[in-house]
């Protein structure tokens, strides 16, 4: 689905439907590489979310795929990701769409009296 | 804390994933399992998790093998369960068969009818037949 931009743009939601996963590991990376076991956690702090570890992988292979992160070289057994300026592009276009969405529905819930 | 029994179910579930996954994730994932259960998460949770991704990445097509390709495998895999389940019905009315005979009368009885070709004998009791002079007997 295309969308709008602020900028007067039109970009595509690619994360549209990725899973709501890989948005939260997106949003996590945003803020500075991790592993998994450091995703689970702050995924877990952020929006409360426990990721399986299964779902886990699912999604950063996914995410590997689509060119959204990329690996950074292994520490020890751990396979650190960063997210790449495609995927912090797509994040934002994500997160832009859900504002809107949000919004909209707070101001129906308001204009119903509901 | 180290539970061997957990530690078992979720190396069998790690398993379960395709080996280039493994080459690439397994280490990292039996320690991030390992992880997870000290801080509290249930083990069995953790080997559901793993089987669930499992399946999904032997399902999800991957460069250099197209979807035809996972269809494919569907298809085999589909057509095995079906032939199996070919051999097992004819195999069931058989049993069926000679249990309703069995039942009619108290002794083998000459004549009966000879046993199929290429079916499987019912599983589960036993069955003998013997070959009298091109008549089968079965008891």
């Amino acid at each position: 689905m295309a969308v709008s931009r602020r900028d007067g743009g039109v970009g595509q939601d690619v994360l549209r439907r990725v899973g709501e996963a890989s948005v939260l590991i997106l949003i996590s990376l945003a803020g500075g590489h991790k592993h998994g076991y450091a995703l689970i956690q702050d995924i877990k702090e952020l929006a409360d979310v426990e990721l399986g570890p299964g779902t886990l992988y699912g999604a950063l292979d996914r995410l590997e795929r689509l060119g959204l992160i990329e690996p950074l070289p292994a520490e020890d057994r751990r396979h650190p990701y960063r997210i790449t300026a495609p995927g912090a592009a797509a994040l934002r276009v994500h997160l832009d769409s859900l504002e809107r969405v949000s919004a909209a529905g707070r101001l129906r819930l308001q204009l119903g009296g509901i | 804390m180290y539970d061997p029994q957990a530690t078992r179910l979720v190396e069998t579930a790690l398993r379960c994933y395709p080996a280039r996954w493994r080459r690439r994730h397994g280490d990292e994932a039996a320690e991030l399992a390992a992880l997870l259960i000290r801080d509290g998460t249930p083990a069995g949770s953790i080997a559901w998790s793993y089987l669930a991704g499992a399946a999904r990445a032997w399902l999800t097509p991957r460069p250099g093998r197209p979807l035809s390709t996972v269809a494919c495998a569907l298809l085999v895999a589909a057509c095995s369960l079906g032939v199996s389940a070919g051999l097992l019905a004819p195999a069931a009315s058989a049993r069926t068969a000679s249990t309703s005979q069995a039942h009619g009368s108290t002794h083998c009885r000459p004549g009966s009818p000879a046993p199929v070709p290429g079916v499987i004998p019912a599983m589960g009791r036993p069955q003998v037949i013997i070959w009298e002079a091109g008549h089968g007997r079965s008891c």
